[in-house]
This record gives C-alpha cells, sequence and structure tokens, in this order.
C-alpha cells in the first residue's frame, strides 16, 4: 500500500487536527486574496526597496499567504476539473462509474496543487497547469487500482472503502486502470491545446508524464517493492529503500511539478530546480509517513498503526532509527526550500508551505 | 458509433468482388495473372478497378516485400525503444518479451502507408507506427490475464503472465502504454528533417488520436462491454456486436492510419477519408475472422475454437448467414477503397493492398 497516497488522499480530516502542529494564522480569503493583488501589482511598479519591504512582510510574517485557502481552493478547482473530464466521456456505463470511484473519492490532491504552484512560480497561469494537473491524478489513480489487485499488493480497502476491484471486480478494474492511464495522456494533448499552451510544451510534459507512469517510474518501483517483499527480513538496503520510494512516488511528484513548471512556460534552470524541490519533497512525504506508522495513533492515521512494522517491511526508522529519521526529515525539507532561495517570493510562497506543510503533518 | 447495415438486392447484384488474388500478392507477377486481373475488372467498367488494374501492372507492386520490409524496419524500431539489459531486468524483458514476440505489423503499416498516402515520409511516421504496435501489445498482455481472456498461448508462445507471473504483466503492460506516449512526444525519436513550424502540434494532435482510440471511448470500452455479455446466453445484437468490433479492433486500426496522416501533414479531408477507410477495414478485419471461423479448422487458424467472449460466440455469419457476411465483406472492401479515390494512385497502393490482404487472408 502506497502510504504516500493514503495520507495525501485522507478525506474529511479535521482541519484542527490537520495544522495542529503548523502555525498559520487564518485570514479572511477575500481580503487577503485582494491584498496580495495588490501588493504583486505594486511589486511591479515599485522600485527595489519599497519590493524587498512588501517580500519580506509577506514571507516572514506568516499571516499574509493562507495555505489552507490556497489549498482547499486549489484542490477544488482540481476536482471539478477531474469530474468535469470524466462526465464528459461517452463509454460503457460501469468504465464510467468505475473510473469516477476512485478518481472522484476525495483526498487533498497534493500531487495537482503542486504542479499549478509550479506553473505559476514559473509564470505560468494556473489554467495553463490544470491538465498536466488532472493527468498527474489520473496516472496516479490507476497505478493504485493496479496496485490494489489480488497479483499485486491484494488490498480489500483503500481509505476505507472496497478497493476499486472489489467494487467492480477485477476485469474492470484492470481496464479502468488503463482507461485513466490513455485518458491522462488524451487530457494533457487535448486540454493543452484547449488552453493555449504552446505544443512543444505539451510535448515535454507528456515525456516526463510518460516515463514516470512507466519503466522511469511507478511501474518500474512496484516491481522492486514486490521483490524487496520476498527479501528476508533486514537484507534491504538503504539504497534500495531508496530506489522503491523515488521510483514509486517521488517520481510521480517530481513529474507533477515538473510539468507544471515545462507548461508555464519555465527556463531550463526553472525547470531544473523545480525538480531537485519536488524530488526532495517526495522523499520527506515517504519519511515523514514511515516516521508516522511509528509514532501516530490509528486515529490519527487513518489506518493501523504500526502495520509496516508489524509486516517486517523495511522503513527509514527501521534502517536509520527514529532519531535518524527524524534528522533526514529536517535534511530534506532544507534542501527542498533552498531550491526556492532567490527566486521571486511571493510566487515561492505556496511551494515553501506545502514542503512545511509536508514536513508537519500529522497523517 | 454502429454502422447501420441493410441489405438490398440491388446492392448484391452491384458488388461483384471476386477474390481474385493480385498478382503482387502471390509474388512474381505473371502475364496471365495480370490479364485475367485486367480482363476481370475491365467487365465492370468501374474507373477505381481499372486503376488498381494499372496500378499493380504498371508497377508491379510487390505487397509481400512491401509488408515485410515494414515488418523489418518496425521490428528495428520496437528494439531501440526498448534496450536489452535496461532496469528493471524483470519489467523490460517481460516489455521485450510481448513485443518481440513476432507478428504481421498491419497497424504499423497502415501508420506508415497513410503517413506516405498524404505525402509524407515514412519516416516522420516511425515513431507512431512503434507507439500502436506497443498499444496493440499491451492490450494483448492484459487481454490474456487470468481475470480477462485467461489464455496460456499467443502465437504459440506461452504468454506474458505464464512466462513472467501476473504481476509483472501488469505493469509491463502499463509501462508499454505510457511508453507508447513517451516515444511519440520525444523529439529524439523523430528525423531531423520533420518541419520544426509544424511538427509539434501535429504530434500532440496524433496523441491525443491515439489515447482516445486507446482510452474509455476506444480499445478499452470495447472489451468492457465484450466482458459485459459474457455472463448471459443470450445472443448480441448486431448492433452491439459492431460496437464491440468497432472499438476493440476498429479503433486501434483507425488510430493507426488516422495518425499517420496527421504526422505526414495530410489535410482534415484527406484524414476523414482515411479515417472512414480505417473504419471499413477495421470491421472488415472481423467480418472475415468470423467467416473464418466457420469455414476453416482450428488447426489451420492457429488458436482453439470455443472461446468464451461475447465477440466469439455471437458471430456474423450466424446473424446474417454465410453469404450475407461474405456480401457485407465485399461491400466494406468497396467503401474503403473508395476512399481512396482521391489519393494518388500509386501512394495509394499499399493501403488498396492492405483492404484486400484482409479481406482475402486465411488466417
Amino acid at each position: 500500500m502506497n502510504k504516500l497516497a493514503s495520507c495525501f488522499l485522507q478525506h474529511g480530516a479535521p482541519h484542527t487536527q490537520i495544522f495542529k502542529s503548523y502555525h498559520v494564522q487564518r485570514s479572511p480569503s477575500l481580503q487577503l486574496l485582494e491584498n496580495r493583488s495588490v501588493s504583486m501589482t505594486r511589486h511591479r511598479a515599485a522600485d527595489r526597496a519599497a519590493r524587498g519591504t512588501i517580500v519580506d512582510v509577506a514571507v516572514d510574517s506568516g499571516t499574509s499567504f493562507d495555505f489552507e485557502s490556497y489549498l482547499s481552493a486549489k484542490a477544488r478547482a482540481v476536482h471539478d476539473a477531474l469530474d468535469l473530464t470524466l462526465q464528459g466521456l461517452r463509454c460503457p456505463e460501469v468504465l464510467s462509474e468505475s473510473m469516477r470511484y476512485s478518481v472522484l473519492a476525495g483526498g487533498k490532491r497534493l500531487r495537482p496543487v503542486l504542479a499549478i504552484a509550479a506553473c505559476e512560480l514559473v509564470g505560468g497561469t494556473a489554467a495553463a497547469a490544470v491538465p498536466v494537473a488532472c493527468a498527474v491524478e489520473m496516472i496516479h489513480t490507476a497505478s493504485l487500482i493496479h496496485d490494489d489487485m489480488p497479483c499485486m499488493d491484494d488490498d480489500a480497502l483503500r481509505r476505507g472503502r472496497p478497493s476499486n476491484h472489489v467494487a467492480f471486480g477485477e476485469p474492470t478494474a484492470l481496464l479502468a486502470g488503463d482507461a485513466l492511464l490513455a485518458l491522462a495522456f488524451e487530457h494533457v494533448a487535448r486540454g493543452s491545446a484547449g488552453a493555449g499552451v504552446p505544443a512543444d510544451r505539451a510535448l515535454r510534459a507528456v515525456v516526463e508524464l510518460g516515463s514516470v507512469a512507466g519503466v522511469g517510474g511507478i511501474a518500474a518501483g512496484q516491481v522492486a517493492d514486490m521483490a524487496s517483499e520476498g527479501a528476508p527480513s533486514g537484507s534491504v538496503s538503504l539504497g534500495a529503500l531508496e530506489y522503491i520510494h523515488v521510483h514509486k512516488t517521488a517520481r510521480l511528484v517530481e513529474a507533477a511539478a515538473v510539468s507544471g513548471a515545462v507548461v508555464g512556460g519555465g527556463g531550463d534552470g526553472e525547470v531544473e530546480r523545480v525538480r531537485r524541490y519536488a524530488h526532495f519533497l517526495g522523499l520527506l512525504g515517504q519519511v515523514v509517513d514511515d516516521v508516522l506508522d511509528v509514532t501516530g495513533t490509528s486515529e490519527q492515521l487513518g489506518k493501523t498503526a504500526g502495520k509496516d512494522v508489524a509486516a517486517g517491511k523495511a522503513t527509514y526508522p527501521r534502517l536509520m532509527g527514529l532519531k535518524g529519521a527524524r534528522a533526514y526529515m529536517g535534511e530534506l525539507l532544507a534542501k527542498a526550500e533552498a531550491e526556492l532561495d532567490g527566486l521571486d517570493a511571493a510566487r515561492t510562497a505556496p511551494l515553501r508551505h506545502l514542503a512545511r506543510f509536508m514536513a508537519h503533518r500529522q497523517h | 458509433m454502429a454502422m447501420a447495415f441493410h441489405f438490398h438486392p440491388l446492392v448484391a447484384s452491384r458488388v461483384h468482388f471476386s477474390p481474385l488474388p493480385f498478382a503482387a500478392a502471390t509474388g512474381a507477377p505473371s502475364p496471365s495473372s495480370s490479364v485475367a486481373i485486367a480482363a476481370h475488372y475491365h467487365h465492370h467498367g468501374r474507373r477505381r478497378f481499372s486503376a488498381i488494374v494499372a496500378t499493380a501492372t504498371t508497377t508491379e507492386f510487390n505487397f509481400k516485400a512491401y509488408m515485410e520490409e515494414r515488418a523489418v524496419a518496425v521490428n528495428r524500431a520496437l528494439d531501440a525503444a526498448i534496450p536489452a539489459g535496461g532496469l528493471p531486468a524483470a519489467l523490460h524483458d517481460a516489455m521485450r518479451y510481448a513485443l518481440l514476440a513476432g507478428g504481421k505489423r498491419v497497424r504499423p503499416a497502415l501508420c506508415l502507408a497513410a503517413c506516405a498516402v498524404v505525402g509524407g515520409p515514412e519516416s516522420w511516421a516511425m515513431p507512431a507506427a512503434a507507439a500502436v504496435e506497443m498499444v496493440h501489445t499491451m492490450s494483448l498482455v492484459h487481454d490474456d490475464l487470468p481475470c480477462m481472456d485467461d489464455d496460456d498461448l499467443r502465437r504459440g508462445k506461452p504468454t506474458c503472465h505464464v512466462v513472467y507471473g501476473e504481476p509483472i504483466a501488469v505493469l509491463a503492460g502499463d509501462a508499454l502504454l505510457s511508453l507508447s506516449f513517451h516515444h511519440m512526444a520525444s523529439v529524439g525519436s523523430y528525423p531531423p528533417a520533420v518541419d520544426p513550424e509544424k511538427h509539434p502540434a501535429r504530434v500532440v494532435r496524433a496523441i491525443g488520436e491515439l489515447a482516445r482510440c486507446i482510452g474509455s471511448e476506444g480499445l478499452v470500452a470495447g472489451q468492457v462491454v465484450d466482458l459485459e455479455m459474457t455472463g448471459t446466453s443470450q445472443t448480441v445484437p448486431l448492433e452491439l456486436l459492431e460496437y464491440i468490433h468497432l472499438h476493440k479492433t476498429a479503433a486501434l486500426l483507425e488510430a493507426s492510419v488516422v495518425i499517420g496522416a496527421i504526422i505526414g501533414g495530410g489535410t482534415d479531408e484527406q484524414i476523414e477519408a482515411l479515417r472512414k477507410y480505417a473504419r471499413s477495414i477495421g470491421l472488415l478485419f472481423q467480418v472475415v475472422d468470423d467467416i473464418l471461423d466457420v469455414t476453416k479448422s482450428s488447426e489451420e487458424l492457429g488458436k482453439t475454437a470455443g472461446k468464451d467472449l461475447a465477440s466469439d460466440k455471437t458471430t456474423y455469419p450466424k446473424l446474417l448467414g454465410l453469404a450475407k457476411s461474405r456480401e457485407f465483406a465485399e461491400k466494406l472492401v468497396s467503401d474503403a477503397t473508395e476512399q481512396l479515390a482521391c489519393f494518388d494512385e500509386e501512394k495509394a497502393a499499399p493501403l488498396l493492398h492492405l483492404a484486400n490482404y484482409i479481406a482475402h487472408r486465411q488466417n
């Protein structure tokens, strides 16, 4: 089971718990958005000194940017876009239901939001990023559907609901995964054209997503994961564990960010910084997952705590010790944030907050 | 979209397509065969048939050699697309096993021929030709799984899941699907001489077409309906049988032709004419399959009789009778041929011969 996905896709979690360890003060979102808009406008017209002053305030105070509002607004936009895309299909009803069942099952949509934030970072619009944001979520969902099947992880439940193959049968689940994978690429191609994204950028996004969905990412990670499950307890090295997590999880986080930056028109240097940021973010998410499995309560996690330990799976706390794993979390967070240094502070705010949110979440 | 076909006595009398083999299709052309062909078609006084004769006799088009050359070129491209020795080994090996297991490469040939008929160099369409074969292979790998068709043999060889196990077969299918888009979208896949201004938009459009023909409005939809009808004892109505075949088989054949034409720089009118050609030969493929099932023994067909899917139990001969099925096949060839009337005769020769090959094959 993909724990990072499980946490990402937590549905209906109480907000107070989500942000309990993350010091964000609430502000009226409309007024805040207006303020940010004015601030950015003034930023473009003002001299260097004034710009610096405003930027410093926006970042350091922690009150000018409302991450909670940003996250929920973007997640809603992605959900609506996914819903609309799936509604538009003319296909057998059981297939449509199966696809919608898993894609629209809720979740925080952190990967799609990352794609949008990366696009905006390099000066693109959210609208330009929505097709790749949806595609990332479809690819992710397809991999979960196939991962849960009896011949793979054989999970009967996902986020407390029957898995797709339990609800619809193995054949339909297999085909729904295939259909979502195809739809992801169709959506990047047609959706990007519809959003006015230049064709060469759309193609680079397809290359990025095509790699991560296959031998360069998820499929490779799943193969390595299955191979490691048969290995004697304790024989999986840190390098091997990292390979599994990089390919199975972090690569898709990376592809989400890179695709967003690419369709946003980012230069090569910008895209590579985004890639490194997302690489560290993806790994950070996985280390946090493993730590929470040891330290969290079942109630917080929405599943049985200690399951991975009980199953004898290789985890970071097991290989590095809990203290070592926590230190690694700090290191990854610092590395991710370092990639944002020197860039426009207002544009990096969503990504900085996302990294901190990832590091300090409780489930 | 189901095709409605209504029989009319006059239609039957107007369409007398004799299954005479083309001289080229049988190897070295012989004077008597050419004369016989000419005599046969001249009797009907049809311009396009005269064109066919002219093509066959003046250029001595060698269909067998054409197909062999394309298969070799395509196999070379496929071999290069998934280099031996890639990691993880099990995944790469499974992908190569399935993809390089032989086959006539009809879909790639259609793609290359469509590119040529609109005036593009075949090399422009080779990445797309490879992509359609990857997609075709992916559908076979997933179709053969125990929860689907549960086949242990394909083309006389053990199927992918038998050799590598179900988990790897699921992942290999996913990876092949992702690779098809990655390969088509990669700049490095194409020769330097493609039109730099127009090429990216053409590839984006082609990717949209390919993805649509694979997913919930294409190949997957056909598979879902085919499986849905499996459990019932009732005969499948003609409209539904056509739905299954148009989606399960014709959709990918259509995509093969259409994306070849798009990348070759065809006009919208040319692309639509070729789309109609492709739909006719896609349906033709299945009608002939059903006719062969009735008229040939299991041994000759290289597969086992008495399969389980709805489209195996309900056939055109069962619904229409053998004679009417043959007439329908002739009608489809005529329809396909008609769509090629606006193209240069010499360039259209491969597509004409492919249609006739599909109509008159014996296995």
